[in-house]
């Protein structure tokens, strides 16, 4: 009688950032999981149709249930392929906030949520990536103009017209505001509980957001302006809480010198009463050292020895007793 | 009727109660401070860390003239004893 094989399940938690592969761990590490795509399975649907918008697919051309789990598969296994240093082109072009120990699949959800046709600073492997997130076949040896082509081809009509129209209202709206240069793209800090991913990314501030007018192409006007003020709110809070950080530490040192100088004071107090205590020891133990010579040598019975007596005299006195 | 040394009486009098009521009051507060650093409370924990600290900020410069004198004293003391202790040799 043979007993039954028995099949150790590997359980992984579905659409956790933090379970997917190091950012570090190279293509080659990658083995496909047949386990996560049961696991999808049991998700409910609203939870999936999520996840599949974070990986930037469309759920509405997933008509059944085993087509959404198998796209979202299909593009986990996408993004554990992609090269990361692409990504990374792609992130620092859209203007994304990522740290630079960021993984694969938090840069690609990142990545997802860039909805900008503007190409131009975006490198060829970074348009790969940015084709292949989009659903479009892409080849890495493809040119910059025919992946732009197929980007732009993939835009629907309507999308176009709208963001034509948003572009327009950017440029209104960035006109009568005014506009400031963005500045050179850089990494948030990363996370303390996520190691680095080779090498060290500097502490910085977040990323500087990329211009009005094509926030309100992306975003539309209210979004635009929206996004605009609440980064503008951030930055004020984000400054108002320095200077109340700094000003902290001003107290703070204050209160370490008080501390530090009450406790000298006080030593120094202590250190006086013993001095006083000691002296008042040393003078009577020298008052005490004076009577104590006048009374052994002057007034003690015991100090008044007799003469000294010739062996003679002593045998002499013994006879006569 | 006894012969009765009053100057000696006063001195060994003021020796064992001043010796005796220094160390209870010393030992009582360290006792205190003792228990109270011990206690397990967040806030007593960095009370005492910051306590440590301050102790080994403590510098022997600011205060070095008054010790060199408390330990001359500390000397002399001993050195009176240690005379009292000959000249009582002396006198038996």
């Amino acid at each position: 009688m043979s007993t039954p094989e028995r099949t150790t399940e590997m359980k992984m938690l579905p659409g956790e950032p933090g379970t997917s592969l190091p950012a570090a761990a190279s293509a080659a590490e990658i083995v496909s999981a047949t386990s996560p795509v049961r696991q999808l399975s049991e998700l409910p649907k609203d939870e999936l149709e999520h996840l599949a918008e974070e990986y930037g697919l469309d759920t509405s051309d997933f008509k059944t249930r085993q087509a959404l789990v198998a796209a979202i598969h299909a593009r986990r296994q996408l993004i554990a392929s992609m090269d990361r240093d692409a990504m990374l082109d792609v992130v620092k072009w859209g203007r994304r906030p990522v740290t630079l120990n960021a993984t694969k699949e938090q840069i690609a959800q990142e990545i997802a949520r860039i909805g900008s046709m503007r190409f131009a600073g975006l490198s060829q492997r970074g348009l790969v990536v940015l084709a292949k997130m989009r659903g479009l076949n892409a080849a890495e040896t493809d040119s910059i103009p025919l992946l732009i082509k197929r980007l732009k081809r993939q835009e629907g009509l309507f999308s176009k017209l709208n963001r034509k129209r948003r572009s327009f209202l950017g440029s209104l709206v960035s006109n009568m505001i005014g506009e400031e240069t963005p500045s050179e793209y850089q990494f948030l800090p990363p996370t303390p509980n996520q190691p680095l991913a080779g090498q060290s990314a500097p502490i910085v501030a977040p990323p500087h957001p990329a211009s009005l007018k094509q926030e309100i192409e992306e975003s539309g006007l209210i979004g635009g302006i929206a996004g605009r003020i609440k980064k503008s709110a951030d930055s004020y809070v984000n400054q108002k809480l320095d200077e109340i950080e700094s000003r902290i530490d001003r107290k703070l040192d204050e209160i370490d010198r008080r501390l530090g100088e009450w406790r000298d004071k006080e030593i120094a107090n202590r250190i006086r009463i013993l001095k006083i205590t000691l002296w008042a020891s040393v003078v009577v133990g020298a008052v005490s050292l004076i009577y104590s010579y006048i009374v052994v040598n002057f007034f003690t019975p015991h100090r008044i020895q007799p003469p000294l007596q010739s062996p003679a005299q002593t045998t002499e006195n013994v006879r006569s007793q | 009727m006894p012969d009765i040394d009053f100057f000696n009486f006063f001195r060994w009098m003021l020796s064992i109660v001043a010796t005796i009521y220094a160390t209870v009051i010393t030992l009582q507060s360290l006792w205190g401070w003792y228990i109270w650093f011990q206690g397990p409370d967040k806030f007593i924990t960095l009370a005492r860390r910051y306590v440590i600290v301050q102790g080994l900020r403590l510098r022997f410069k600011t205060f070095w003239g008054d010790v060199i004198i408390c330990g001359l004293l500390c000397i002399a003391f001993l050195l009176m004893w240690r005379l009292h202790g000959l000249i009582y040799a002396r006198a038996v």
